[in-house]
């Protein structure tokens, strides 16, 4: 699969310089295969192409231990006024983010999980949380919990982070 | 005494504010009419002394007790002003009268700060707008005198201090509206002796605001430049003339991050495939010439770690399963070297991990917080040994056991240095390097996430 990391990161950089910030995130693809046609691709399987019902979750969604939060690092949104995928009132999530790679331990399968920032408001100071499996450093962005995604947001503040399952992470 | 403090207090703010300009030569004559005023109201109170004394002497006579007694007193009869006016009178004769005390006096710092200075970032994490950077004597154990100094950074700010001049540097962010608004990064020059800003340049509002390291922001060229690292997502670094104070340009480093010095006037940044880019700079900012090694590292695997230390011109990065990476950093393009192993026979499960998890002393021994049961996602574990290299040598000259594991390390310019940590409990541990004994714990000064230490250079 090496050669198609190198195509995928080659293009990937290409887009997320030249077009939309978003593109970025089309370029983690080394254990997903991209599935749709848009551009910039994301390369995971989608929840909802799968058809079906949503595979169960267990646990507490505002522990750090909980199975999204793999590769988090910082305040978890569900004890800030918002929840493990929607946004405190009042502020705004941001576009751009890191991915970590988690299984769930219901059903056996790795997801990815888009960790996005909500930005706009000083920290939130509940439930900070590290966890750093596949985490990785700055000079891989899109895998490093160290930055400040508060980016292509109208304020750098940064408030707090969800984990939102954007895909199933295929087998290489 | 105190009200009379409060008096004059007082009247130097009746004066500040009926001052409508507030330039600096206005404060100046404020300051010198407060100093008047001060005088004026002294000369009262000795006037006044005497008879008062004499009734505050019989009231204590009258009690049999030794006290200090209140007296009021007086109107002021030239400021055509009522006044209160007190005066200590207890035991009078044995104790010296205090003297009126200059106002307005400001402490400042040496030059050079003593080697044993510590200079301590604070993000603030939970409260990132009001971050600091303190300055503290790490060899005293008087918790209040040993805390020298502080300034402010905003929104995890990142820091350099320069060996040349005497000036320390910050870069940072501010929104006009505090948590929003317009956003203004800035490039800040602080004087080491006053910690006041003595100058600043306002850059691309594109710098990467990331957990510190030490190559977010960093001088080369013989110091005559400052390279700042940003982050839009598009990865680029803003190039400062410190000579002029002005902003020259922004280089560039697509898929790379941070900035690495090289031994002349360029700098190099690790990249996301493996490899390392070199920028030189021309004499001309707009001069850059770039070159890239082959890919030689592992960066799925075994990636090297941002946390390089660097002696003389060679740079060594740790990598996530133990090793070091020697790169040389003295020509135009880095070459890297052979990679060797940190471990040794028995040190199995022993990995690098941390915040700041590298240091290096003046005798160019490199130091690395360690921890057991290393797998992956441990590599910003505290670590509970700090391991001391022999680079050149490849080994381990020294392992000094952590009173309590740390995230983040620092060490002391000199022949005889200390050791600072962060340690889990977000305090301040210090350590005497030769024989590895923990000295002190500094805690309780306003740090509440010191993320990074630095030995004063």
């Amino acid at each position: 699969m090496k050669w198609l990391d190198k195509i995928t990161e080659t293009r990937a950089r290409k887009v997320a310089q030249s077009t939309s910030r978003r593109g970025f995130l089309g370029k983690l693809a080394t254990v997903v295969v991209g599935t749709t046609a848009a551009v910039p691709l994301l390369p995971v399987a989608r929840a909802e192409q799968s058809g079906g019902q949503q595979p169960a979750e267990e646990g507490d969604p505002n522990s750090c231990d909980y199975w999204r939060f793999c590769a988090i690092d910082g305040f978890l949104c569900g004890c800030c006024g918002g929840s493990i995928n929607t946004c405190p009132p009042g502020t705004e999530m941001s576009p751009i983010t890191w991915i970590g790679t988690c299984e769930n331990p219901v059903d056996g399968r790795n997801y990815i999980i888009s960790y996005n920032d909500c930005c706009g408001k000083t920290s939130c100071g509940n439930c900070l949380c590290q966890r750093n499996e596949g985490d990785r450093p700055m000079y891989r962005p899109q895998l490093s919990n160290d930055l400040n995604w508060c980016l292509g947001t109208q304020s750098v503040a940064y408030n707090c982070s969800t984990a939102v399952v954007i895909g199933t992470a295929l087998d290489e | 005494m105190q009200k009379l403090i409060y008096i004059v207090g007082v009247l130097a703010l009746i004066t500040l504010f009926g001052c409508s300009d507030d330039s600096r030569e206005t404060i100046s004559d404020a300051s010198d009419t407060v100093q008047r005023v001060a005088e004026v109201v002294s000369e009262e109170v000795s006037a006044n002394n005497s008879s008062v004394a004499e009734e505050a002497t019989e009231s204590v006579e009258n009690s049999g007790a030794e006290a200090v007694e209140e007296v009021a007193a007086a109107d002021m009869e030239n400021s055509g002003t009522e006044a209160v006016k007190e005066v200590a009178a207890a035991d009078k004769g044995s104790k010296a009268e205090l003297k009126p005390e200059q106002i307005g006096v400001v402490e400042t710092l040496p030059e050079q700060y003593p080697a044993e200075w510590i200079l301590i970032q604070d993000a603030a994490f939970f409260h990132m707008l009001d971050g600091r950077l303190l300055v503290v004597d790490a060899s005293s154990d008087d918790s209040a005198r040993r805390y020298k100094g502080m300034f402010n950074s905003s929104i995890i700010g990142q820091f350099a201090q320069s060996t040349t001049r005497p000036e320390l540097y910050s870069v940072d962010t501010y929104l006009s509206r505090g948590t929003r608004g317009e956003r203004t990064d800035v490039f800040t020059i602080y004087d080491k002796r006053t910690l006041a800003p003595v100058g600043e340049v306002v850059l691309p509002a594109k710098r990467s605001s990331n957990m510190p390291t030490i190559y977010n922001l960093q001088l080369v060229d013989d110091e005559k430049l400052a390279l700042v690292y940003n982050f839009t997502p598009a990865a680029s670094v803003s190039i400062v003339d410190l000579d002029s104070r002005t902003f020259l340009g922004e280089v560039p480093i697509p898929g790379c991050a941070l900035a690495y010095p090289m031994a002349g006037r360029g700098f190099s940044t690790v990249c996301g495939d493996g490899t390392i880019q070199t920028v030189n700079i021309g004499a001309n900012s707009d001069d850059i010439v770039s070159n890239r090694t082959d890919a030689f590292f592992d960066y799925e695997n075994d990636p090297l770690m941002e946390k390089a230390v660097q002696i003389g011109s060679m740079t060594y990065f740790p990598t996530f399963k133990g090793n070091i990476q020697p790169v040389d950093m003295s020509g135009d393009i880095a070459v890297p070297g052979e990679a060797w192993s940190m471990l040794g026979d028995g040190d199995e499960g022993w990995l690098p991990g941390g915040l700041q998890s590298t240091g290096v002393d003046d005798a160019g021994r490199m130091y690395v917080l360690m921890h057991p049961e290393g797998a992956e996602g441990t590599h910003k574990n505290p670590g509970s040994e700090v391991w001391v290299y022999d680079v050149e040598n490849q080994q381990r000259v020294d392992r000094i056991k952590l009173k309590l594991p740390a995230i983040s390390m620092g060490i002391t310019r000199g022949e005889d240095p200390l050791m600072v940590t962060t340690n889990i409990n977000l305090v301040i541990d210090v350590y005497k390097v030769k024989s590895g004994e923990y000295l002190r714990t500094i805690a309780d000064i306003g740090a509440e996430t010191p993320f990074m230490l630095h030995g004063a250079r």
